[in-house]
């Protein structure tokens, strides 16, 4: 498993914004691997695999504790406060959703505005030209269904949803992981991916095995 | 009603197995150990006499404002301060119902403070009694319409089968009896639960819990329209008895954000009113405060467009001068600043950052009230708001809420700070919000 490092940027912004850019619009070319088999084959990541709950689980804070950002773990079942042994980071969807809330409701605002004040004044049952008050309903319904579509493409852009297939899928082996077994796969879009260190790493945290797995896509 | 009646088995009910697993699995709990859920009364006392004070300070203002003005601007003052706290604990009132209706499992440690405060109602009554004494005798004060002829009025005449001395009388007393049976039975049965351990006792709060939602719905609407949308019998709004509600739950959950704030402060409830709690308190204020803004609006809005002269009046005067900054202000305080403060996750899980901002939140429920009431001073004819009477109100306020808080503090010392012995306890302690 020698590897070449072609593209010492990851984690970075430019990166990441051509990477989700690459995933969704067609004929957008996503930046090379960083990494790349002997043969040629660009690097998915690493994974190993864990036959019980207890050992993924101190697993999965050593590696929290080694300092990498880019991976996940798999299991058959929820695992009660896998959250915190992950170091799950909350998320900025909440932001993402509030400027396109606020962005919404503004132009409903100024549409509305400059329509009944200025483009085409129209007297509506003696009420004055730009009243405030009927524009509140817009702007409110302008805010919140903009919202909840941020809300929910945002949360499926930010999860890499939706795709056709995932490079672990490929592997025989990880279907178990809908039955009996638990997987930690630590990408080479990690900017601490060092083969070496991780394969170590997860033998002393108990893996079952550790391999390296392509992206075939 | 024999024990025999009460004991018909319900399938929410755990069994008394399960039950007893429960207790013993806590009794030697450390969070549950009595310097963390006892609120001494000695520890209480300080506060309590500086409240006592303050609130016969206040009265004694009140009484002379009332001689300095005249007796509209003192009532007006006297009411502003009894509507708002009666609001309050309705408003507390309402939740430790919804949470028995739904077998809430995570409000049991924070349940006890709603009902001590639920239990302010008889009081609160009993100073509505007072105010309903003077509009009585005097022959209408603020509800100007008790010392009218009907006849004089068409609108009046029209009314005059609802707007009469004998029916409020009545409605009073009906309101008074609703409120009181169920702030105080609720309260004690959950107390009763704490010394004999009766698990169906919960039961019992969750049936009565059922009927007094809908007869707490009925009766807070009729009450606002009664005591509050009445002061002008010229105006209705259908959406009224909402609004008041609305304002209810969300000073009740601000008065509420206070006590455990305090209470946090004295060391109290660790491990047992946690960030968690704290949280999902916050997110019903959030709530609340958009559900008023939401109500709010919705009343002004219709009344807006309508633009019928008997509803419009009212709005226009509060769109004149000084009540307009005060209505603008009101909008500050009791929406935008609360929903862009409380929106965050960190002042949700913060005590003391959450008790601050429960400050103005409460704050803004009493100016919402002011801006109802003092207008209606100028309803009658000849009648004119005098702009220098505001230290009236402050008094007034100081007054009430002083004379409630030294109660209040005697209610909370003088029980253990959650319900000890409920079935759902074990759940609450474990409480965690996972977004």
């Amino acid at each position: 498993m020698t590897m070449a490092e072609r593209q010492p940027k990851a984690g970075s912004w430019a990166r990441d914004i051509a990477m989700v850019l690459g995933t969704y619009i067609p004929g957008f070319a996503r930046p090379p691997a960083r990494f790349v088999t002997e043969q040629g084959k660009p690097v998915h990541g690493i994974v190993a695999e864990f036959d019980n709950v207890v050992k993924v689980y101190h697993a999965a804070e050593k590696v929290r504790d080694a300092g990498f950002k880019r991976w996940d773990l798999y299991s058959p079942f929820p695992i009660h406060g896998v959250e915190e042994a992950m170091g799950f980071k909350r998320t900025s969807l909440p932001i993402f959703v509030a400027a396109i809330g606020f962005c919404g409701a503004g132009l409903g605002l100024l549409f509305q505005y400059w329509v009944s004040a200025s483009a085409y004044p129209l007297v509506v049952q003696g009420k004055p030209f730009g009243a405030w008050e009927p524009f509140v309903p817009i702007m409110f319904e302008l805010g919140v269904l903009p919202s909840a579509f941020a809300a929910l493409f945002g949360m499926l852009m930010l999860n890499g949803l939706p795709r056709y297939h995932h490079p672990l899928l490929s592997r025989e082996q990880f279907l178990r992981s809908s039955d009996d077994r638990f997987f930690i796969c630590i990408e080479a879009e990690d900017p601490a991916f060092d083969a070496e260190r991780i394969r170590s790493l997860l033998e002393s945290a108990g893996a079952e095995s550790v391999d390296l797995v392509e992206d075939d896509a | 009603m024999t024990q025999a009646h009460i004991r018909t088995p319900h399938p929410a009910a755990i069994s008394d197995q399960e039950y007893q697993a429960r207790l013993d699995r806590l009794a030697n709990h450390p969070a549950l150990a009595e310097e963390n859920v006892q609120l001494k009364p000695s520890e209480a006392s300080g506060v309590q006499h500086i409240l006592l004070g303050l609130g016969a300070v206040g009265l004694a203002a009140t009484v002379a404002g009332g001689f300095v003005y005249d007796l509209q601007h003192a009532l007006a003052s006297f009411e502003i301060a009894v509507f708002s706290s009666t609001a309050m604990a309705l408003g507390a009132l309402f939740f430790v119902m919804v949470y028995h209706m739904t077998n809430a499992a995570w409000s049991t440690t924070i349940r006890r403070q709603y009902e001590n405060l639920a239990s302010m109602v008889p009081i609160c009554m009993a100073f509505v009694a007072v105010a309903l004494a003077f509009e009585i005798f005097s022959g209408g004060v603020l509800l100007q319409w008790i010392g009218m002829d009907p006849h004089s009025d068409h609108l009046l005449e029209h009314k005059s089968g609802y707007l009469n001395k004998a029916f409020l009388i009545i409605r009073f007393l009906i309101y008074f009896g609703v409120w009181t049976f169920l702030a105080v039975r609720l309260r004690a049965w959950s107390v009763e639960q704490d010394r004999s351990g009766d698990r169906w006792l919960t039961q019992r709060c969750r049936f009565n819990s059922g009927w007094g939602l809908l007869a707490f719905a009925l009766t807070t609407a009729f009450f606002a329209f009664d005591f509050l949308m009445s002061m002008d019998f010229r105006f209705y709004s259908t959406m009224w008895g909402v609004y008041y509600f609305a304002g209810a739950a969300f000073s009740s959950l601000a008065v509420l954000a206070m006590l455990f704030s305090w209470l946090k402060i004295r060391g109290k409830l660790d491990e047992l009113v946690m960030p968690e709690h704290l949280h999902d308190h916050g997110k019903l204020m959030f709530a609340f405060t958009v559900f008023w803004a939401y109500i709010a609006f919705g009343q002004y809005f219709l009344i807006w467009y309508g633009n019928i002269p008997e509803e419009t009046a009212y709005f226009v005067f509060r769109r004149q001068g000084g009540w307009m900054t005060l209505g603008t202000v009101l909008i500050a305080v009791h929406f935008i600043i609360p929903f862009f403060l409380l929106i965050s996750r960190v002042p949700k899980r913060a005590p003391k950052l959450l008790g601050a901002l429960a400050a103005i939140l409460v704050v803004a429920h009493i100016i919402d009230i002011t801006w109802i009431i003092k207008p209606m001073i100028s309803a009658g004819e000849g009648r004119q708001v005098n702009p220098m009477s505001w230290w009236v109100d402050v008094a007034a306020v100081l007054g009430v809420y002083g004379v409630l808080g030294f109660f209040m503090l005697k209610k909370v010392s003088s029980v253990a700070l959650i319900p000890m012995k409920d079935p759902r306890l074990e759940h609450a302690l474990h409480h965690v919000n996972y977004v």
